[in-house]
């Protein structure tokens, strides 16, 4: 930028920042709100003060909590097996050609497929309990998790470990004390777009088929018009979103602490 | 001509493993046979849904569905990148909406969508759009913030203008890291598509794939997710081809989408 | 009057309440024809000081005139060569050099022919159509090179343009500039940290002081023109090195105590 249009556009101060940033979100709350309370709108759209209110009632008696714990014991339990797999995996394909060359057809083959076609196929497998729904979160968390390791471990510069070698470090102490740290950055980046895929199919399974979870509340609610449940349903995933994710950023800025923080990574 | 047959084996050997993994699985019995049905049947699924048509019309249904909404992301989600990325109200506007939205599952909205824009493609459409956005946008926007500030000064310097910086160095510059998020978001308009179409829908890939299943008809139910393979792989080879062609200085460059 | 006249410029960083004075006060004026380097110690603001001349940054206090005219914002009569080569990757050699002139509406023959005739001065011809990846450092520096000097700018402004590249490709590349320069004969504004490239460029040799930057001393280069390699092996060239290394030495020591 000129130096004439620097000074033109000084920075904004932290407070008129966050100020600007909370313009629109409260203007569509009010808007919502008054809009609902004049009763100018169609009936699903549940005023936010009666959403908050279902919300706290449904947090109150434990409902939530039920639906949400049940939700979230399949979406950790397919990130974790997923996670690891993909994590395991990658780097063992990242350090050994042969492995990554093994890997390396079926993932790109199968890499741009949404893992959730074969949700049907899999509850009739497996029925249409847990099983069905960790294992389809499972296969879409694996591929991103898989792919950064991957490149992760590539990508270590080849000085680190030539240097280790030379100091006398065996291949197990060279992998953990020299691979697994410089690979990291990427391992945290792939692990965080799982997370975030590991919620999506979450709610994409309990929505199709289920008993239980949110998504499935969201979908009994609605057919039963009560559109505040649905709204509160809604709010706990949008939660459980967002704080997983900043749980994983706070990990991650722990877990790399001293080294620059890698930016973002691949997708799968 | 033999060495380039023998690299090709040495590198696809997976492929036909995998798949003749699958073939012994099902021809021994190991698991049921109804629902791991042969690779032979699948193949006479195919041709039987290619021959009365249904394929390629749920296809069409479906990958209308994601191109429209996929689209609409590229346009909306390039020009909210750039402007946040030029002008500090609009970042100080959008930035906490994309940062606090981005973890946040917006399938869960679907039911909100059906209410507004109705059963059929419109609702469809619309969340596929919303949840490419996310992805188009934020890679647009670093994109832009990204570019050299010694290749705007350079510009500057020959004497540009504003508008020759943004068209001749920005926006090339951004193309890299608008390409990568344009990748990240492909797959997405395909998995919104088609568990969209899964939950309540009458046409489209994913009724297909889930009314064949709940008819117990597993090898129809494989053709269609064979059928979502083939196009979501198809489209992902396009995009890298096309990447490849506009941003024809970084071809060897790794195009990973980062998200 | 000198063709660039910089007055009591002054520069201060500011990060939140914390302010670093850059450059202090520091005044400067360069003739028409005149090849000027300045060095410094790491930190000292001689970059800086090119960046603010360049209309690129800000300053907070002087003036600048060039021709008499003063300095608002970039233009091309300052023609600036970055040490990073800023070239446009997705361009081809021809396409970087001709679109200072394309820019400012040139004809798209007469930029073309420009270009070349400018490509052939630093030896490049034959890569005309090649891409910037394909080039090693010093041939893309010298891309750079003809794509200011082809929009003609009234004086160069150089940052470091050789820092980026080896011992020997810089060394050649300074014989180039050289050659060039004794046949374009244009303004230049060397900034660098390497004593021998300024003695052995320059009509006259700035020395800036650590941070904040000032001058701290002037020396006029007397060796002949047109200048071989060989002129670095002479008493009088060791003579001016060992002037500008003696003014230099207490700077970049006292530059040094700063970073403890």
């Amino acid at each position: 930028m000129s130096a004439a249009a620097q000074r033109r556009a000084a920075p904004l101060s932290r407070a008129r920042r966050t100020a600007l940033g909370l313009v629109l979100p409260l203007a569509a709350l009010i808007a919502w709100e008054l809009s609902a309370r004049i009763g100018e709108v169609p009936s699903y759209l549940v005023a936010p003060s009666a959403i908050f209110a279902t919300t706290w009632e449904m947090l109150a008696s434990g409902e939530l909590w039920q639906h949400t714990r049940v939700s979230l014991l399949r979406a950790l339990g397919g990130y974790a097996i997923g996670g690891a797999c993909g994590i395991a995996m990658g780097l063992l394909a990242g350090i050994a050609r042969p492995v990554e060359r093994f890997y390396d057809p079926v993932v790109s083959l199968t890499y741009p497929v949404p893992k959730i076609v074969v949700l049907p196929i899999l509850i009739a497998w497996l029925g249409a309990g847990d099983a069905s729904k960790i294992a389809v979160i499972t296969a879409a968390v694996f591929y991103p998790t898989f792919i950064n390791s991957l490149y992760g471990a590539k990508g270590v510069n080849r000085l680190y470990v030539w240097s280790a070698r030379n100091m006398g470090a065996g291949p197990l102490r060279v992998f953990a004390k020299v691979i697994l740290p410089a690979a990291l950055p990427q391992v945290l980046a792939g692990l965080r777009i799982g997370l975030a895929l590991a919620f999506i199919v979450m709610v994409a399974c309990e929505m199709q088929n289920s008993r239980s979870g949110l998504g499935h509340l969201i979908i009994t609610a609605e057919d039963s018009l009560r559109f505040d449940l649905m709204y509160a349903a809604i709010v706990a995933i949008a939660i459980i979103g967002f704080a997983g994710d900043r749980l994983l950023l706070w990990l991650r800025r722990r877990a790399l602490a001293g080294q620059a923080i890698g930016k973002e990574g691949a997708h799968g | 001509m033999a060495s380039a047959v023998l690299r090709a084996v040495a590198r696809w050997y997976p492929v036909p493993l995998v798949l003749a993994v699958w073939e012994v699985l099902s021809r021994t019995g190991a698991v049921s046979k109804r629902l791991m049905p042969s690779l032979v049947e699948i193949a006479a699924a195919v041709g039987a849904a290619m021959d009365n048509g249904d394929l390629l019309f749920h296809a069409g249904i479906s990958l209308g569905r994601a191109a429209a909404g996929y689209a609409l992301a590229i346009v909306a989600g390039v020009l909210l990148g750039v402007a946040m990325a030029r002008s500090r109200l609009f970042d100080a506007l959008f930035e906490p909406l994309f940062s606090f939205g981005y973890p946040v599952p917006k399938i869960a909205l679907y039911p909100v969508f059906i209410f507004a824009f109705g059963l059929g493609s419109l609702s469809k459409v619309m969340l596929i759009f919303l949840e490419c956005l996310y992805p188009i946008t934020v890679n647009a926007f670093y994109g832009m913030r990204g570019v050299d500030r010694v290749h705007v000064w350079a510009a500057e310097n020959m004497g540009a203008t504003p508008r020759q910086v943004f068209w001749r160095v920005l926006l090339p510059g951004a193309a890299p890291s608008i390409f990568a998020g344009l990748r990240v978001a492909l797959p997405i308009s395909l998995i919104v598509v088609i568990i969209t179409e899964m939950i309540g829908e009458s046409r489209g890939l994913g009724y297909y794939i889930s009314y064949a299943s709940a008819s117990f008809e597993y090898a129809t139910a494989f053709a269609g997710v064979a059928a979502v393979a083939v196009i979501g792989f198809t489209l992902d080879r396009l995009l890298v081809w096309l990447r490849n062609r506009v941003i024809f200085w970084e071809r060897g460059a790794a195009f990973i989408g980062a998200a | 009057m000198a063709l660039l006249e910089v007055r009591e410029l002054d520069k201060v960083f500011r990060r939140g309440a914390r302010a670093v004075q850059a450059i202090d006060r520091f005044s400067l004026s360069v003739e028409e024809g005149e090849f000027v380097a300045i060095v410094g110690p790491s930190g000292c603001g001689k970059s800086t000081f090119l960046h603010i001349l360049g209309g690129f940054e800000p300053h907070d206090g002087g003036t600048m005139l060039l021709n008499g005219a003063p300095v608002r914002g970039p233009g091309p009569d300052r023609g600036m060569l970055f040490q990073e080569f800023a070239l446009y990757p997705w361009r081809s050699v021809i396409g970087n050099v001709a679109w200072g002139l394309e820019v400012q509406g040139k004809p798209k023959a007469e930029r073309i022919a420009a270009a070349e005739r400018y490509l052939k001065l630093v030896g490049l011809s034959a890569f005309r159509d090649a891409y910037p990846a394909e080039l090693s450092g010093g041939m893309k520096q010298r891309v750079a090179l003809a794509r200011v000097l082809a929009f003609e700018p009234r004086i160069l402004l150089m940052d470091e343009p050789f820092g980026a590249l080896d011992a020997q490709t810089r060394e050649l590349m300074q014989e180039e500039l050289n050659a060039i320069w004794q046949e374009t004969r244009n303004t230049v504004l060397f900034v660098t940290h390497d004593i021998d490239e300024a003695i052995y460029l320059a009509d006259r040799v700035v020395v800036f002081t650590a941070r904040p930057g000032r001058i701290k001393d002037e020396i006029r280069i007397g060796l002949e023109r047109p200048r071989r390699a060989d002129v670095r092996k002479s008493a009088e060239y060791m003579a001016y090195r060992n002037r500008v290394w003696d003014s230099l030495r207490a700077e970049v020591l006292k530059a040094r105590e700063e970073f403890k």
